[in-house]
């Protein structure tokens, strides 16, 4: 019996990869639906279209930013738009041309009104301010597990959002942030999903993810073993707010203008919806959680102002969507609390359904798990 | 390969373990019995270093009672908690690699764990289920060989045989055994006195934090037994 621990051993299911190679390939397959629709969108639909699509690709790399930590630490993380709103302001205030700075911030500290970065060293200094924030800030979420890092995590948000708001000589305040180079569209962000993916998935099957995932189940046997809990956290943390602040960076030179509010809780409470919808344990779940919840707002805005079926106009119902946004995070806990994928990745249904056509099998997978 | 110089515990006002001294030597299997309180999981976490103690813990030579859980499982120390604290959902597979998460030798897990599924050929077969899917042996199995992928020297086993049938017990103890030929340290916390006083060295009974008693298991008959875990008698 020649077994392999990273290249899953021969038994009723063997799956020959290592790691990596799974996480690439059930990443790939979970970006899947995400690049179909994407390009469909690209090619057929009109512009307002694509727009709602892009907007919808940025809040899926926020989910599955979100699922990197809340994922495999098992902790909810209501903080994750602070660093999405870092990014963005990162970007705006290093890349905007000079003489759109004279309007919006022309008393910005640090000689920052005076600068005006090419898009790639901009980005590369907004990471890194997100991530030197993330990791000081790790410092103290990692200690913390459970409630307690979750209520650390909000006031995390509310701390970054109360500097947005009154430090108006950098951030322009509650006014919108104005006059940030639109430099892409949907196609790059099309490809920064699907990055992001990747990247999740990567780090969810690592030995660190893993080790991560199994502390986050049994902190006690984890801690037997000798596995660090805490150096754990804080990698998925930082991680995990680079991709949020990246999703930031992308959507403030996709929109051309930012405001404080939308990094605060209607974004913190779309996106964990979002991701508590499709399943916070894995990556495919965040994925299907985004996908599925932006069409179904979207259809529900187009409800929200009144529709005409067969000649009979519906009354406009306003706030019908932040309803539904708050029913599917209360039905979801009352009816499926794991979300619609459980902790299983597509790879993992796939692979299901094909060892249940393999004659001979051998596999107990959905017996009484708890004999 | 292992000694304990008067090791205690203390939670708070409570002393879990009260100058407590063990000795054993490599592939020996000593039994902490003992009712419930006595102090035997309290023992074997002072030894793993999940809970804080006082007192001298040597293995192999070598003082490790200041360090962390890590350093200690990279010595050689493992431990199969009680109620097995298996990753139910993680695959067996996974659990293995948790097992060896402090390795670095690819090469040598492989073969251990090669070794280990051949020993319990029944996880081979569900090597990629979720471990939460196993039945209450298999899942005592995994935990043992779990620990056991660390490449320990010393095996603390706590309750390996809560809550499960009486063949599976004898499975799960002629596994032990097999170790314990091997040159494996085992100490073991068990109720089922009968089952560890048939692979056992030394038995060493607990009440109170304190040795109640310590010698062969012949030299404990059951009735005696009895009369210890009731607190009637003495060293």
């Amino acid at each position: 019996m020649k077994q392999d621990l990273d290249t899953a051993p021969a038994g009723a299911v063997a799956a020959p990869l290592p790691w990596w190679g799974r996480a690439l390939a059930g990443g790939a397959l979970a970006a899947l639906p995400v690049i179909v629709i994407g390009l469909i969108v690209l090619m057929v639909a009109p512009g307002w279209v694509q727009n709602l699509t892009a907007m919808a690709l940025i809040n899926l790399m926020i989910v599955v930013g979100l699922q990197i930590y809340s994922g495999n630490s098992g902790i909810v993380h209501l903080g994750h738009s602070a660093f999405v709103g870092l990014g963005a302001y990162g970007m705006a205030i290093l890349t905007t041309p000079l003489v759109m700075k004279k309007l919006s911030i022309p008393n910005a500290p640090f000689g920052l009104a005076g600068v005006e970065l090419h898009w790639l060293p901009g980005a590369a200094l907004a990471l890194l301010v997100v991530g030197v924030i993330a990791w000081i800030s790790a410092r103290v979420i990692a200690r913390l597990s459970g409630i307690a890092a979750t209520i650390v995590s909000l006031a995390f948000l509310m701390v970054i959002h109360s500097v947005f708001l009154h430090w108006p000589a950098l951030f322009k305040g509650n006014q919108g942030f104005f006059g940030i180079p639109k430099l892409i569209g949907l196609p790059e962000l099309l490809l920064a999903a699907c990055a992001v993916i990747l990247i999740a998935r990567l780090f969810r099957e690592s030995p660190g993810g893993l080790q991560l995932r199994a502390s986050a189940q049994d902190q006690k046997a984890a801690d037997a073993i000798g596995i660090d809990s805490r150096a754990l956290r804080r990698h998925a943390w930082i991680l995990s707010a680079l991709v949020c602040g990246l999703a930031g960076i992308l959507f403030a030179v996709f929109s051309g203008t930012i405001s404080p509010r939308l990094f605060f809780f209607q974004q913190v409470m779309l996106t964990l919806a979002m991701l508590i919808l499709g399943g916070m344990a894995s990556v495919s779940g965040a994925v299907a959680g985004a996908v599925i919840l932006s069409l179904v707002l979207e259809l529900i805005r187009n409800i929200e102002s009144g529709v005409t079926i067969g000649g009979v106009t519906t009354p406009a119902l306003l706030g019908l969507s932040g309803v539904a946004l708050g029913m599917v995070i209360v039905l979801c806990m009352a009816l499926r609390p794991q979300g619609l994928l459980g902790h299983r990745e597509a790879d993992d249904f796939l692979e299901k359904w094909r060892v249940s056509r393999t004659p001979g099998r051998n596999d107990r997978r959905d017996e009484n798990a708890t004999r | 390969m292992l000694r304990l110089e008067t090791v205690s515990v203390q939670y708070g006002p409570v002393r879990a373990v009260r100058d407590l001294d063990l000795a054993a030597g490599a592939g020996a299997l000593i039994a902490l019995l003992g009712p419930n309180g006595a102090g035997k999981t309290s023992t074997i976490a002072a030894i793993s270093g999940l809970v804080p103690a006082t007192g001298r813990i040597m293995l192999a030579g070598e003082d490790i009672s200041r360090l962390p859980v890590e350093d200690r499982i990279k010595r050689g120390i493992a431990v199969a908690p009680e109620g097995r604290r298996i990753f139910a959902n993680l695959t067996v597979a996974e659990n293995l690699r948790m097992g060896a998460a402090l390795r670095r030798d690819a090469t040598g897990v492989r073969q251990d764990t090669d070794r280990y599924l051949s020993l319990f050929p029944v996880l081979g077969e569900r090597i990629n289920q979720h471990a939460g899917t196993l039945s209450g042996g298999e899942q005592q199995m995994l935990a043992i060989a779990r620990a056991m992928m660390s490449r320990p020297k010393v095996l603390l086993l706590d309750e390996p045989s809560l809550g499960l049938a009486p063949l599976i017990v004898a499975r799960i103890f002629d596994f032990i055994g097999q170790l314990k030929a091997e040159g494996l340290t085992v100490i073991l916390v068990e109720q089922n006195a009968a089952q560890a006083m048939r692979f056992a060295d030394q038995v060493c009974v607990l009440a109170s934090g304190r040795v109640s008693y310590r010698g062969s298991p012949a030299d404990l008959a059951g009735a005696d037994v009895m009369k210890l875990y009731l607190g009637d008698a003495g060293m």
